[in-house]
């Protein structure tokens, strides 16, 4: 341990063992194992069972959660433009996106954007864009109908109400795909706050639709247009976007309407202006098949009828199949006929071509007026009263403004009033954001404080407004300018004025062109300059109807047809003709016999027209012939049965009869396919070959033996080539020979794929196959039908442009038509166009500030509809009880029964409370999906009757007032009541009088006092409302302004009711009054029993004393006092003295008691011993005496 | 709401109508019904089938006018529960029962329905056919499962009655489609021969007439005999025998034949109506299809309540009954089948034309069944 530091032992390297085995080993032949597994099986031996198990049920439950529920692809091949549907509030930007995307892929410039718009995107994909505008019942319709939805967000000002409250609508209906937009990032001058709104945004949006949801900047104007790269990145986006197949909308076919006419008799509309409109609406079919004369809803307007349905020409169609990468000019088509845009619009019977506008620009110009003055008065949608209310005052120039309402309420601080938009904004404010911004705020006025040279930044900040609002008005006027001379393709029309403008942007352009279809659809044949469509060709429609009529009969048509083809036939052959006719002609007509179309006509054709042979003879213009078995009446009252007893029963005793049907027998001939013998030589072919190991010898299949043959035969064809014919020959041979190879390996491929795929195929591979092949049967069965019968079996199939004729619908529908509202036609299921219960399960929604009362009118978005209805809530006991609800429970979900359209179990729906006007809270007051339908409700309330004992045995009571007949009371005979004191009883029995009384009995005696009460639930019913919001038939510009059924409070606040509460629920201050006690009464004969100590003490109080009895108190003299003092003393020590002595004199005898005592003893003894001696005296002698007469007297004597 | 009704004039075909506008939701109006007949109005059986479908649904509105000519229907939602039935004996129950098979699968509760009256006579298709052709038709459709079961509890004959049938059905949200153009070949064929309050013997003595024709061409052959006694005989005497032929792909083609009712008519001879019953299968076999006849608009009405699928079906000859139901289809529910007839082949002995019927599901869902 010293200095000497010893070696560590060195290692010793082993030179023999298993270990050494191995190091040499490895040296030597290296690694040869790469796959670790093999090299060190041990390190992955199965070390747990249970840890595998476990292991491997982790896997497959990762697997299992992939999956989906595989559904039936039942896409269209051609599918219909997906709905591009525009959402924001207003002048966030969302025309100009439109235009900027149309532009995008389509090269053209649209003015004026109304109605939905259609174009060819690309290759296989059309759009249809639709601007929603900021009216709910937009919002709600078209997020029903969206696959798109680009959501357009302001971000100098930050989300919006109407953007929560649309991704609500969303969320209920369906959630289609929605993109963000921001808008207006131009407005931050400072790169940081524009990079942090942004940021905030985003996460924002991406916790209301889904983390990572895209979110697109439009960074800034250029020309009024956004930036064409920016467009282009959108479009993009857009055109390569997949979508979900949304339940509602994938069960319901619908359409989305981009054209209408009204059909209706001129003349009619001038007799009466309000008749019922005949109206054909336009537009592409879309979710699913569409039957003809079904039931259609048209939100907004009602239910109809479908007159009919017909299918038109693809207005925009796909470009045919090509194989090139972009679409050429021609095939970038736009159509938009509510847009004054289609080029050549087909009708079922009749062809409008749209003159481009430069033919017809003159007239235009002429039309439109010159000055701004008589453009202004045009404008004017309202009253100057309406005006002076709406006016606005500002103060200052840049700062907000002042109207009347601003002055009456206050508004809260979600709403805004925004100077730019002249209107007011709904600014959501969250709780962190409201930190946030209170946090930014400060930062602001930090940096603006920071630099003097940024202070001047906001001075320049209102100046660039003003700047802006200039600029406005100058665009306008520009605008204005322009549009003289180039109208028809110019520049947006949508007019931004700021002074004096009221809510509604203004429509001027839409409404001139809307006065004119309406005069072209009056009188279509008049060439009409102005028309944007308007030319229809006589000869074209002729032929389209020829065509209608043609398809229309086709029944009837396809006899002839065959009869035509036959003659064709026969021309051909002009000779042949003439051979064994009569054959032919038996046989044509057994064909014409059995042949489909036959049986068809047979089954959906001619028959129904029985029915109108109703000619009966009348006998003297009184009578009528009653004919009692006609034919037709015996066939309508016949024998109702499913049995089939054939007219022509075959004799089956005959040989040939039964030898007919021997093939359907397993004994009889089977097919060439699946016969017993063709099989096993199929399996020889298979199996045919094989190896037999012991000997090493090849057994050949018979068809490789063959082909083996074939091969050395054609070797030796080859040889000789010259010979053509037999080269041909060989061809078909080979052809042949291809064929059975090809068979031969699909057979096999089959076997492999049964043998090893289907081994480990679980359930979901099968249902996925299984429907995989159900949908390419579809695809198949109709392929080759054409579409005029296709439609009748299945429908016309979505991807169609469908035209819809309507009779019956209002006239408002067509007069007061707004082509920026859509249209749309929702096609009703069977059995959803009938009212009904609904139970459903409803919560109210959180942002809602109010909770709802039942039986206040609630307006619901359910399935295509909006309705106003009455719910009643309710809530489910354990009992499985529906207990009514007077209001809805805060954070809970509750049931609702509502009257209303029957629509399928699992539907969402939505609450508005109102529709009008704009409010700075949310808007939707409720969401829930429906659970049930029903003819009858099942909720009930409680009911406690009350009654009173009037007359009280033991147990047994007489109770009154809880019913007032006897009917009433039979009627809950065996009921238990309760008393409020808590005892129990029956109902027994009704009394006779007074009516409604009963006897009951109880667990114990009742007082007079008690109430008794019976509790039971009384059967609510569920109001009958059904009102739909006709929001489309109110004159243009009030849209938005429907309004239904009041809620009672607003009614009592209208009509100015105060609610009179009942005296008896009031509270009034308690006032007890003080409890007296009776005197307790002893009867007589009780008292005298008593003992005198409980005998009640008759203590008469004292009566006066009379005064000659009262004493005088006697008060002494100063002297006698003395001496009663000294007397006093006096007596004390003589008492003294005297009880002294008297102790003495008391322990005295005491002693002298003792000694007296002692003396007694003493004296007792002594006589004692005395006695005792004498009585042994007495004793002796006593015995002598005996002893002596004993023994004889005188001999001792 | 703007829903119009449909509107056929007399009693024919009264089910069907019934039916169809309980299951579309379509109101009904019917007139003219035997109006010009000596007595006029629906007839009992008919009132009794209405009674029916007014205990199996719930809301529906029924007005029928005083002399019974017109009678108005507003169907409801169809309820199901526990139903318990006094068939009217001048039909047989599988009038009734028809009706139940294509409603069964489309209530809001499972339906156990109680049916007495005649299980078997001549017009309408017995109990027995019912169990062993409909129950397997609809298993194709999705519609099986534990409760799907009609059992045949008291046999009663025509024309007393007396009988018993349970009839439970599951409910289902969605119909399958199916593909049904291959019927395959007959494997075997069973049967049930049944005489109640008769001598056992006539039971055997029409198995053995029966199994004489049939042995021509199968070798396997069962006809179970089903011999009610006491209470369970119901109160008619009668016998009859009802035939089943299974083909390999599990299609069912069925006949059958009753003795005439007690005091109507000449009574049979049990080795005729053997004889006469196998014959009638011959003439079914000869028809083909992979339904029979009876149970051709069942078939045809699960196939247009089905998804929006393309669903086959190949049949034999439409009979009226069937015809009437496809054109009652179109009126109800907007559908067409395509139809096509497909003819034997030269050499083949496969009996008779054959009709196959393509079309697509209405994309019906059962929107009675509560949602939890």
């Amino acid at each position: 341990m010293d200095g000497k530091v010893r070696k560590p032992k060195q290692h010793q390297q082993k030179h023999s063992g298993p270990q050494a085995e191995k190091k040499k080993l490895k040296k030597h032949g290296a690694s040869t194992e790469t796959d670790e597994r093999k090299r060190n099986p041990k390190a992955f031996a199965v070390q747990s069972a249970v840890r595998m198990a476990k292991t491997f049920h982790r896997a497959q439950d990762i697997k299992a959660k992939k999956h989906h529920i595989p559904l039936v692809d039942r896409t269209p091949l051609e599918p219909p433009p997906i709905v591009v549907v525009v959402v924001g509030p207003p002048k966030v930007g969302k025309s100009t996106l439109v235009r900027c995307l149309i532009k995008n892929f389509t090269r053209q410039k649209l003015g004026e954007i109304s109605g939905p718009v259609t174009i060819v995107s690309g290759k296989k994909r059309r759009l249809t864009f639709m601007e929603c505008n900021n009216d709910i019942n937009t919002m709600i319709d078209l997020a029903k109908v969206a696959d798109l939805v680009l959501m357009l967000i302001d971000a100098s000002f930050g989300f919006e109400m109407e953007t929560f409250e649309f991704l609500n609508i969303c969320q209920v209906h369906g959630f289609p795909r929605i993109m963000g937009v921001l808008t207006h990032l131009d407005s931050f001058k400072n790169n940081k706050t524009l990079r942090k709104t942004k940021k905030n945004l985003k996460h924002r949006f991406w916790t209301e639709v889904y983390q990572g949801a895209k979110l697109f900047y439009l960074s800034g104007m250029v020309y009024g247009e956004y930036q064409t790269q920016e467009v282009k990145n959108l479009g993009r986006f857009i055109s390569v976007m997949k979508f979900r197949p949304l339940v509602w909308q994938t069960s319901h076919p619908y359409v989305l309407v981009d054209r209408m006419e009204d059909l209706t008799d001129p003349e009619k509309v001038r007799i009466d202006p309000k008749c019922d409109r005949t109206a054909s609406l336009y537009g592409y079919l879309r979710g699913t098949h569409l039957k003809n004369k079904g039931q259609i809803h048209i939100p907004g307007v009602g239910d109809f009828q479908v007159k009919d349905v017909n299918f038109l020409p693809d207005p925009c169609p796909l470009p045919d199949a090509q194989k090139k990468r972009a679409l050429n000019e021609k095939e970038r088509l736009l159509y938009a006929p509510m847009a004054g845009v289609g080029g050549v619009v087909y009708d079922k019977d009749a062809v409008y071509i749209d003159l481009p506008a430069s033919h017809v620009n003159q007239l235009q110009a002429e039309m439109q007026p010159t000055t701004e003055l008589v453009q202004s008065l045009i404008d004017t949608h309202a009253t100057l009263d309406a005006k002076m209310a709406a006016s606005k005052v500002s103060l200052f120039s840049g700062s907000a403004t002042l109207d009347p309402t601003d002055i009456s309420e206050q508004s809260g601080e979600q709403a805004l009033w925004d100077p730019k938009t002249q209107r007011e904004r709904r600014k959501v404010l969250f709780a962190e954001e409201m930190k946030d911004d209170d946090e930014e705020d400060d930062e602001d006025e930090e940096e603006e404080s920071e630099g003097g040279d940024e202070g001047e930044s906001s001075g320049e900040d209102d100046l660039s407004e003003e700047e802006d609002n200039e600029e406005d008005c100058l665009s306008a006027f520009l605008k204005k300018s322009r549009g003289d001379s180039v109208k028809a393709s110019g520049p947006p029309v949508k007019k931004s004025k700021v002074e004096a403008e009221s809510e509604r942007p203004v429509f001027a352009d839409s409404e001139d062109e809307l006065e004119m279809s309406e005069h072209e659809s009056e009188g279509k044949d008049q060439p009409l300059g102005a028309g944007d469509s308007g030319h229809c060709s006589e000869d074209e429609s002729d032929e389209e109807s020829e065509d209608e009529s043609e398809e229309g009969c086709l029944m009837s048509n396809t006899v002839t047809k065959q009869k035509e083809e036959e003659e064709d036939e026969d021309e051909e052959g002009a000779l042949k003709w003439k051979e064994n006719l009569q054959l032919k002609a038996s046989q044509a007509f057994l064909r014409q016999q059995e042949s489909a179309p036959n049986l068809r006509k047979l089954v959906y054709g001619s028959v129904v027209e029985v029915e109108d042979d109703e000619d009966e003879e009348e006998l003297g213009g009184l009578f009528r012939v009653s004919r009692p078995q006609n034919n037709k009446r015996f066939q309508a009252n016949d024998l109702d049965s499913s049995h089939f007893h054939p007219d022509t029963t075959h004799n089956w005793d005959l040989e040939e009869m039964l030898n007919s049907i021997r093939d359907c027998f397993v004994t009889g001939k089977w097919e060439e396919g699946q016969d017993a013998a063709t099989l096993l030589k199929e399996d020889e072919e298979l199996y045919g070959d094989f190896e037999d190991l012991e000997t090493g010898e090849v057994q050949k299949g018979q068809a490789m033996r063959e082909d083996l043959s074939e091969k050395s035969e054609a070797d030796s064809d080859d040889d000789g080539d010259n010979e053509v014919e037999q080269s041909e020959v060989k061809m078909d041979e080979e052809e042949s020979r291809k064929n059975k190879r090809l068979e031969k390996k699909r057979r096999l491929k089959e076997r492999f794929n049964a043998e090893y795929d289907d081994g480990d195929a679980t359930y979901f591979d099968d249902l996925k196959e299984e429907l995989q092949k159900q949908a390419e049967l579809n695809r198949a069965e109709f392929e080759d039908v054409d579409d005029e019968t296709r439609v009748q079996y299945e429908g016309f199939r979505p991807g169609m442009y469908v035209r819809l004729e309507i009779s019956s619908l209002p006239c408002e529908f067509v007069t007061s038509f707004d082509p920026h509202y859509p249209i749309i036609l929702g096609g009703l299921g069977s059995s959803e166009g009938n009212v009904g219960y609904l139970q459903m399960r409803l919560k109210k929604h959180r942002w809602h500030d109010r909770i709802l009362k039942t039986r206040d009118p609630l307006i619901l978005s359910l399935g295509w509809r909006r309705f106003q209805t009455i719910p009643l809530y309710h809530i489910e006991d354990h009992n499985g009880r529906h207990r009514l609800l007077k209001y809805t429970p805060l954070h809970m979900h509750c049931g609702a029964s509502i009257w209303g359209p029957i629509t399928p179990q699992g539907t969402g729906f939505l609450a508005l409370q109102s529709l009008t006007g704009i409010k700075p809270n949310f808007r939707i007051a409720a969401t829930g999906v429906v659970l049930d339908l029903d003819k009858s409700v099942t909720v009930v309330k409680k009911l406690k009757l009350i009654g009173y004992p009037y007359k009280i045995f033991k147990n047994t009571s007489f109770i009154k007032g809880m019913f007032n007949t006897v009917l009433e009371v039979a009627k809950f005979e065996g009921a238990s009541v309760r008393t409020v004191s808590g005892i129990r009883g029956q109902i027994k029995k009704a009394l006779s009088t007074p009516p409604g009384a009963y006897r009951a009995t109880f667990e114990d005696r009742l007082l007079m006092s008690d109430i008794v009460f019976l509790r039971s639930w009384f059967p609510v019913a569920v109001p009958q409302l059904y009102n739909p919001v006709t929001s489309l038939l109110l004159p243009i510009g009030q849209k938005d302004s429907w309004s239904g059924m009041r809620t009672l409070g607003q009614l009592k606040h209208d009509l100015g009711i105060r609610y009179k509460p009942n005296s008896d629920s009031l509270y009034k201050p308690i006032t007890r009054a003080p409890r007296r006690f009776n005197k307790l009464h002893i009867p007589k004969e009780l008292q005298k029993a008593l003992p005198f100590k409980n005998k009640p003490k008759q203590q008469q109080p004292k009566g006066k004393t009379s005064r000659d009895l009262q004493r005088p108190s006697v008060i002494r003299e100063p002297h006698e006092r003395k001496v009663a003092a000294l007397l006093q003393a006096l007596s004390t020590v003589h008492n003294y003295n005297r009880k002294k002595t008297h102790m003495v004199q008391h322990s005295k005898h005491k002693e002298f008691l003792k000694e007296k005592g002692k003396q007694e003893d003493a004296k007792l003894k002594r006589q004692k011993e005395a006695r005792k001696k004498l009585y042994r005296v007495m004793g002796q002698m006593d015995q002598k005496k005996q002893r002596s007469s004993l023994k004889g007297a005188p001999q001792d004597d | 709401m703007a829903s119009e009704g449909l509107s056929y004039d007399g009693c024919n075909f009264f089910r069907q109508r019934l039916v169809l506008s309980t299951l579309s939701g379509k109101r009904v109006k019917i007139k003219n019904i035997r109006s010009k007949e000596d007595d006029p109005g629906l007839r009992e059986f008919e009132a009794s089938f209405i009674r029916l479908l007014d205990k199996v649904t719930n809301g529906s509105r029924i007005e029928i006018n005083q002399t019974g000519t017109v009678l108005f229907y507003q169907p409801g939602l169809l309820y199901g529960g526990s139903v318990e039935h006094e068939c009217n004996p001048q039909r047989s129950i599988g009038y009734y029962l028809e009706a139940l098979l294509m409603l069964g699968a489309f209530m809001k509760t499972p339906l156990k329905a109680t049916l007495r009256g005649v299980t078997n006579d001549r017009t309408d298709p017995t109990v027995d056919l019912l169990k062993s052709t409909a129950l397997p038709l609809m298993k194709k459709f999705g519609i099986d499962g534990e409760g799907f079961e009609l059992k045949v509890v008291k046999r009663g004959m025509a024309p007393g009655g007396g009988g018993e049938v349970v009839f439970t059905c599951p409910v289902r949200r969605t119909i399958r489609p199916i593909q049904l153009t291959d019927p395959g070949k007959i494997k075997r064929i069973r049967g049930v021969a049944y005489s109640a309050r008769v001598s056992p013997q006539m039971a055997n003595r029409i198995v053995d007439s029966a199994r004489g024709i049939l042995n021509q061409f199968l070798p396997d052959i069962y006809i179970y005999t089903d011999h009610m006694k006491g209470a369970n005989s119901g109160k008619s005497p009668g016998f009859g025998l009802t035939l089943v032929a299974e083909t390999l792909n599990g299609c069912f083609l069925s006949a059958e034949m009753t003795s005439t009712p007690q005091g109507q008519g000449d009574p049979v001879l049990p080795e005729d109506l053997g004889r006469n019953c196998a014959k009638l299968l011959l003439e079914e076999v000869h028809r083909g299809g992979c339904v029979d006849s009876t149970n051709q608009s069942l078939a045809l009405l699960l196939m247009t309540l089905g998804q929006q699928d393309v669903s086959k079906v190949l049949l034999g000859p439409l009979s009226p009954y069937t015809i009437e139901f496809l054109r009652h289809i179109r009126d109800f529910f907007q559908i067409m089948f395509k139809i096509e007839v497909q003819k034997p082949l030269e050499d083949e002995r496969k009996g008779g034309d054959k009709v196959l019927l393509t079309g697509v599901g209405v994309g019906y869902s059962n929107i009675n069944k509560t949602l939890k």
